[in-house]
């Protein structure tokens, strides 16, 4: 992952989760910015106060363990100068010399040992005279030094002073002999002036320092536990350090892991010019830098310094530094801590909120919201969900109110449809056959119910139908239809004539109708014998009669339409079908529908579909003009209810025969010997003539097992002769059964071990015929099947 | 139209011939099926239905055919049908009636079907 994901990880992770997640981290991260740079800025000002005080507290302590050294050796110088003065101005005896020179050893501590030595050659007697006093063990010893072997007065301490005629400090030494210990010796020379004013050598008096004595002085220095003073001789030579160890070697030999020579040599220099300098080092004994600083004791010259480490002496840094740092994270963790508590105690009533609201959008819409405290935005926050809850609780039930009440009215006007569809003929669609004439009729309400209305009965030759069209769509206009078409069917049978009909209608319609409601009525009487139809129209679309291949609008007289104005009159129009003439009545829910261009159907169009389905049976020709203008109106909905009824004349003389049948014994002969003498008289092929009798066999036998009825009952058959088909129908009055849709079918094709017995009577009915169709007509069972005949020209169809 | 049945046993080869002339309808089934149902009762290895004189057979017929398939098969015996006429073929197409029942177009392919049966009797 990259710096950018590992970025946008960090912010997804401080912006994620919950508001009091993101305030904590951020206020924290914000705290620990300040507090952090706050906390810096005061380390890096507290630290430069803390090493200037450091550095000046090094310096102070260096000066005074310099100052008492300085002290300690003037005492020294001062006792051994005394001595010599008085040595120089006064005549002791050998014995008296002694004397002092012991008192001053066991008077003085700091003062190993003491000597006096004469010059032998101005000593009374020429004698050498040399007595060293010494302490040990805190008694005072006395030695001889001229009983030595080795002549004192060939011994530095000796020679060197009155060589350069001063007093000086020697070289370190180890005294043998006498102390037997590591010191160095201060000597001043004695002169004496003699009585011719010459100055002689009279002798020199010594004091002698062990450098144990110098190390305990020099080691009160305390700049940590590592640090230890150092004392070197002028010519180098090593005479105090912390261990010890290297005490009497020159410096030049000292062997340290990291030591430089180079700069050892040029501060040692410097210290011998009077100068002070400091060196960095790495320390022999650790990983630590240490420090070196080096000057001069003014008293001696010899070069005297402080080794120390820096990391002891910045040891109070480093312990401001650790406190700093706790106190900044505790200070922090206190921070993030009341940022947590403060965060928390605000954001809880919203978290709270955010629970309820996930649970409310589940649908638990009596989860409780939390209590609002003050009037702070989340109180307000609260108070508004609360009114918002209720509020969609009031819409909610609204709704599934609205949603029950809806389904009611749904259902019930399902109902109400099936009762209006049940006041039409065939429920709605019908396709009626009749010797000499077939008639098909269908209607569409635009919604559940509908005001269009047609009717159809035969009374003897007479053939009455109608078509209407109630003002008006839906419920008012479905009620008013059931009114209109109750009275058609009543006023039909009494009246002469359809004009006279019509007027009686028409009053009967007008009383009561406060709401002006009106409908249209094509009303025709059908002489079935000859084909005279008489009809009357009120304000109904003129009907369309399709004669030798061209279709025309018939022309009509027409009424007002009824319901509106009392004692109209209606004219009486006539027209004379043709064997062939095929005659549509049909309600403008046809020609006025629109397509989603605002185009009507128009009667150009509706005539047009008439032609173009000239040769189908009638049926079949309804339907394609009822989808013809389903596909005009394309999207749009249906506007208004449609209907079309369609007659077909087929003249009066048309071969047909009718016979009647108990369901007693030999049904299937007697069915078949009528039905061979018929179609043989018809001079039809005898391959048609066994099959039609198969169908017949199979729709008696059918009647016989499944209608219900006794044998005294009748089987009614007809079977008519057209131009291009036989039409054979069968009615009985047994209970409703559609054999067609509720027949048993065995399934076909099955081996002897899977095949039914029986089932087998409709497939043969289906198949062996063009067309079928069942309906239930009163207390009648329909089934009417339809062979088309072989071609004219001999070819199988 | 009436149906005459004729029965005719070969007990050697254990084969019934059961010839039916005239229309095989619903009024005709029962007596048909009753005189079917005896010789199934017998249990020949072979009966064959011999259609050259039926002129007619509707559902019903067939159902009593398709019964007799059904009784033979289980005997371990079979139903054959031999020379049927077009009309009657058709209504056996039609229904897709018992596509594994044997068929015999004619009194030869019966007649050698007989002898073949003959043979293995002999054979065994």
């Amino acid at each position: 992952m990259g710096l950018d994901g590992e970025y946008r990880q960090l912010v997804s992770a401080l912006m994620g989760k919950s508001i009091a997640t993101r305030l904590i981290a951020l206020l924290t991260l914000s705290a620990a910015l300040i507090i952090g740079t706050g906390m810096l800025l005061d380390y890096r000002v507290s630290r430069e106060e803390i090493l200037q005080r450091l550095s000046e507290q090094a310096v102070v302590e260096t000066e005074v363990v310099v100052r008492d050294m300085e002290n300690w050796l003037n005492g020294i110088e001062a006792t051994t100068r005394l001595m010599a003065r008085i040595l120089e101005q006064r005549e002791y005896s050998r014995n008296g010399l002694k004397d002092m020179l012991r008192d001053v050893v066991a008077n003085n501590d700091e003062i190993f040992g003491a000597a006096i030595a004469l010059n032998p050659d101005l000593a009374s007697g020429g004698r050498p005279f040399a007595p060293y006093y010494y302490s040990r063990d805190g008694q005072v010893h006395f030695t001889d030094l001229a009983n030595r072997q080795a002549r004192y007065t060939e011994q530095p301490w000796f020679t060197v002073p009155l060589e350069r005629g001063e007093a000086l400090w020697s070289e370190p030494y180890f005294d043998t002999g006498g102390g037997e210990v590591n010191m160095t010796t201060f000597s001043v020379p004695v002169y004496r002036v003699d009585s011719e004013g010459r100055r002689q050598i009279y002798g020199v008096v010594t004091a002698d320092v062990t450098l144990d004595a110098l190390h305990a002085v020099l080691q009160q220095l305390h700049l940590g536990a590592s640090s230890y003073g150092l004392l070197f001789s002028r010519e180098g030579m090593v005479m105090s350090t912390g261990s010890g160890r290297s005490i009497m070697q020159h410096y030049t030999d000292l062997h340290y892991k990291g030591l430089d020579l180079d700069s050892w040599r040029r501060i040692f220099q410097r210290a011998l010019q009077g100068q002070t300098s400091t060196m960095d080092f790495p320390c022999p004994e650790s990983e630590d830098r240490c420090t070196i600083r080096l000057g001069q004791l003014q008293t001696t010259g010899w070069p005297i310094g402080v080794s120390f480490r820096q990391q002891e002496v910045l040891s109070p840094l480093h312990t401001y530094t650790l406190k700093t740092l706790a106190i900044s994270a505790v200070t922090l963790l206190l921070l993030a801590l009341v940022v947590y508590l403060l965060t928390s105690r605000l954001t809880r009533p919203l978290q709270e909120l955010t629970r309820a609201t996930e649970q409310i959008a589940r649908g638990n819409l009596d989860t409780p919201l939390p209590k609002a405290q003050g009037e702070d935005e989340v109180a307000r926050l609260v108070e508004s969900f609360s009114t918002m809850n209720r509020s969609l609780k009031g819409y909610i039930d609204d709704l599934a109110a609205a949603t029950a009440s809806r389904s009611r009215i749904e259902g019930e006007l399902a109902a109400a449809r099936e009762i209006q569809m049940s006041m039409l003929p065939g429920d709605g669609d019908i396709l009626l056959t009749e010797p000499g004439f077939e008639l098909w009729a269908r209607v569409t309400p635009a919604r559940t119910v509908g005001g269009d209305l047609y009717t159809l009965f035969r009374q003897g030759e007479q053939f009455y139908f109608a078509v209407g069209d109630v003002s008006d769509k839906g419920v008012p206009a479905a009620l008013f239809m059931a009114r209109a078409i109750s009275l058609i069917q009543q006023l039909s049978l009494t009246m002469s004539s359809p004009e006279r009909t019509m007027a009686e209608l028409n009053n009967a319609l007008e009383r009561n109708n406060q709401n002006c409601m009106f409908v249209t009525l094509f009303l025709g009487v059908l002489n079935l014998r000859d084909g005279a139809l008489r009809f009357a129209s009120a304000g109904h679309t003129a009907p369309s009669l399709l004669r030798d291949g061209s279709v025309q609008v018939v022309a009509q007289d027409t009424g007002p339409a009824l319901g509106l104005a009392a004692d109209q009159d209606y004219p009486g129009n006539t027209l004379q079908l043709l064997p062939g003439d095929r005659l549509a009545v049909y309600t403008d829910g046809i020609d006025e529908a629109f397509s989603p261009e605002e185009e009507m159907f128009g009667t150009a169009r509706f005539n047009a579909e008439l032609l173009a389905q000239a040769q189908s049976p009638v049926a079949q020709a309804g339907a394609a003009v009822f989808d013809a203008v389903a596909e005009h109106a394309g999207t749009r909905a249906q506007s208004d209810d449609i209907t079309l009824l369609l007659v077909q004349y087929a003249g009066g003389d048309e071969p047909m025969s009718s016979e009647s049948f108990h369901l007693g014994s030999a049904l299937t002969t007697r069915v078949q010997q009528w039905l061979q003498d018929v179609m043989r008289g018809w001079d039809l092929p005898s391959t048609l003539i066994t099959e039609l009798c198969l169908v017949a066999e199979e729709i008696a036998s059918n009647t016989q097992k499944y209608a219900g009825l006794s044998a005294e009952d009748r089987l009614e058959l007809m079977l008519i002769l057209r131009d291009n088909a036989l039409v054979l129908k069968a009615r009985d009055r047994g209970v409703a059964f559609n054999p067609l849709s509720e027949g048993k079918r065995a399934p076909l094709g099955a081996d002897i071990d899977a095949a039914e017995i029986g089932g087998l009577g409709v497939h043969l009915i289906v198949q062996l015929t063009d067309r079928q169709r069942y309906r239930r007509d009163g207390e009648y069972n329909i089934l009417r099947v339809e062979r088309d005949l072989p071609d004219q020209s001999g070819q199988q169809p | 139209m009436d149906l005459t049945t004729t029965v005719s046993i070969d007990e050697e080869n254990s084969v019934a011939r059961v010839a039916l002339d005239g229309a095989l309808n619903t009024d005709t089934a029962p007596a048909f099926e009753q005189r079917l149902q005896d010789v199934v009762d017998k249990r020949f290895a072979l009966t064959v239905l011999d259609m050259k004189d039926l002129d007619y057979i509707s559902s019903a017929g067939l159902r009593v055919i398709f019964k007799a398939a059904k009784q033979t098969r289980s005997q371990g015996n079979k139903l054959a049908a031999a020379n049927r006429k077009p009309h009657i073929d058709k209504v056996f197409e039609i229904l897709k009636a018992l596509p594994d029942m044997a068929v015999f177009a004619n009194e030869q392919e019966l007649d050698d079907y007989l002898d073949s049966m003959q043979r293995r009797a002999l054979d065994e």
